[in-house]
């Protein structure tokens, strides 16, 4: 590590990445904020193709998203990356149903669905 | 002779008066008590004539004969009196409500949500519900591998707290339990806190006393059973933070749709209902 420390921080950090991708410890603030922005941006592109259910359709989402899964698995704890799809096409349902429901003249309550932060 | 006269004027009155009054009601004139009744009605007349008088000029009196008793002083003094009173009485309303809510709680015996427990905090020193009592605590459950919620939730509380702590400081104690005991230690929880707020406190101990603990508080969490060491998992819990009163009653659930700020005013806003003592520290 001496006589390469460009190396040894590289694979200190690598060290840490491996640790939170397969859950032997808890992620920090920035790396679940660079997480969720991977997911953010995983997500933008499964909508720009129309992709519901990116465990489903694992085939098409890696031909089209590759780039994006690649990122999003790699800052992600595992369990995370399939929660997050999972949590994707519940979220999709749960809109759609309250669309519906809306159309029907229910009334809406005011629970937050989503992970933006609320701003009121 | 004049003083006669004065004398005269109001026994005639009177007696006139007595009159009108027997004829009105004929058999009411043979009770006793008729005459004296009569009597000071027809006294009671007196000073509305004398207040004729009061008035200095003509105008004056013009004016006070053209609006009546209704006088600006008059108006102002009836929206003043309107308006506290129903100030008043919705704040009344509203205090009542929240009253309710914070006593639906406190049953006879045994509470339903909350009791005594003993676990560890992040500096490895043990916490008791006696430690807790004498001042509010917001208690929330969750763990650090928490993919989403916990973390957004943490950072609320710690808004939350500060927008409390800015009125009431030391009256609050913000308290987090995981509820995934094999992997969080105090260790993790000490580092995974201080990420969101220095003065969390952070408790945790073994599976046993955590399920204890989040049935008391009746939370559901699951993790799930047939976990391989070192295997990364989730555990699935309720997301309430609970707010408990200096005797460790359970006062109201506040959920993910309270904002921040909403929050911290339903907290103030129990606190100022608090009669008891309150533990600063």
């Amino acid at each position: 590590m001496g006589l390469f420390p460009f190396f040894g921080s590289q694979s200190e950090e690598s060290k840490r990445a491996t640790e939170v991708r397969t859950g032997a410890v808890a992620p920090s603030r920035a790396e679940r904020q660079k997480c969720w922005e991977a997911r953010d941006a995983y997500f933008a592109c499964l909508d720009r193709n129309n992709i519901v259910d990116a465990l489903k359709e694992d085939k098409k989402a890696g031909k089209v998203c590759g780039a994006e899964s690649q990122k999003f698995e790699g800052d992600c704890a595992i369990q995370w990356v399939t929660y997050f799809k999972k949590w994707r096409v519940q979220d999709i349902q749960k809109k759609a149903r309250i669309k519906e429901l809306e159309a029907q003249g229910a009334n809406k309550l005011d629970v937050a669905t989503d992970f933006a932060p609320r701003k009121d | 002779m004049a003083r006669a006269m004065m004398n005269l004027l109001p026994r005639t009155i009177q007696q006139q008066c007595a009159r009108s009054m027997s004829t009105a009601r004929s058999a009411a004139s043979k009770r006793p008590t008729t005459s004296s009744l009569s009597q000071s009605q027809c006294q009671s007349f007196q000073p509305l004539t004398q207040r004729r008088f009061k008035f200095k000029t003509v105008e004056e009196a013009k004016s006070r004969y053209r609006s009546g008793p209704f006088s600006w002083k008059a108006g102002l003094l009836f929206v003043l009196t309107g308006g506290g009173l129903l100030y008043y009485f919705e704040q009344e309303k509203v205090r009542m409500q929240r009253k309710r809510i914070a006593e639906s709680s406190k049953g006879v015996g045994r509470p339903k949500v909350g009791g005594p427990f003993k676990l560890m905090d992040q500096n490895g020193q043990t916490v008791t519900d006696q430690d807790l009592k004498g001042r509010y605590s917001l208690v929330y459950f969750g763990f650090t591998h928490c993919p989403d919620i916990c973390p957004e939730e943490l950072d609320k509380m710690a808004r939350m707290f500060d927008l409390v702590e800015q009125q009431r400081p030391g009256v609050l104690a913000p308290v987090f339990v995981t509820c995934d005991p094999a992997r969080d230690g105090p260790k993790e929880l000490k580092e995974y806190l201080a990420e969101f707020h220095p003065r969390f406190i952070g408790l945790t101990g073994t599976y046993d006393q955590i399920k204890a603990m989040c049935k008391a508080y009746r939370v559901y969490f699951s993790t799930p059973t047939d976990v391989k060491p070192g295997q990364d998992y989730l555990v699935d819990h309720s997301i309430y933070f609970y707010l408990m009163d200096p005797e460790g009653d359970f006062v109201e659930a506040l959920g993910r749709q309270h904002s921040p700020d909403q929050a911290a005013k339903i907290i103030l806003d129990h606190m100022k209902d608090w009669k008891g003592k309150l533990k600063t520290a």
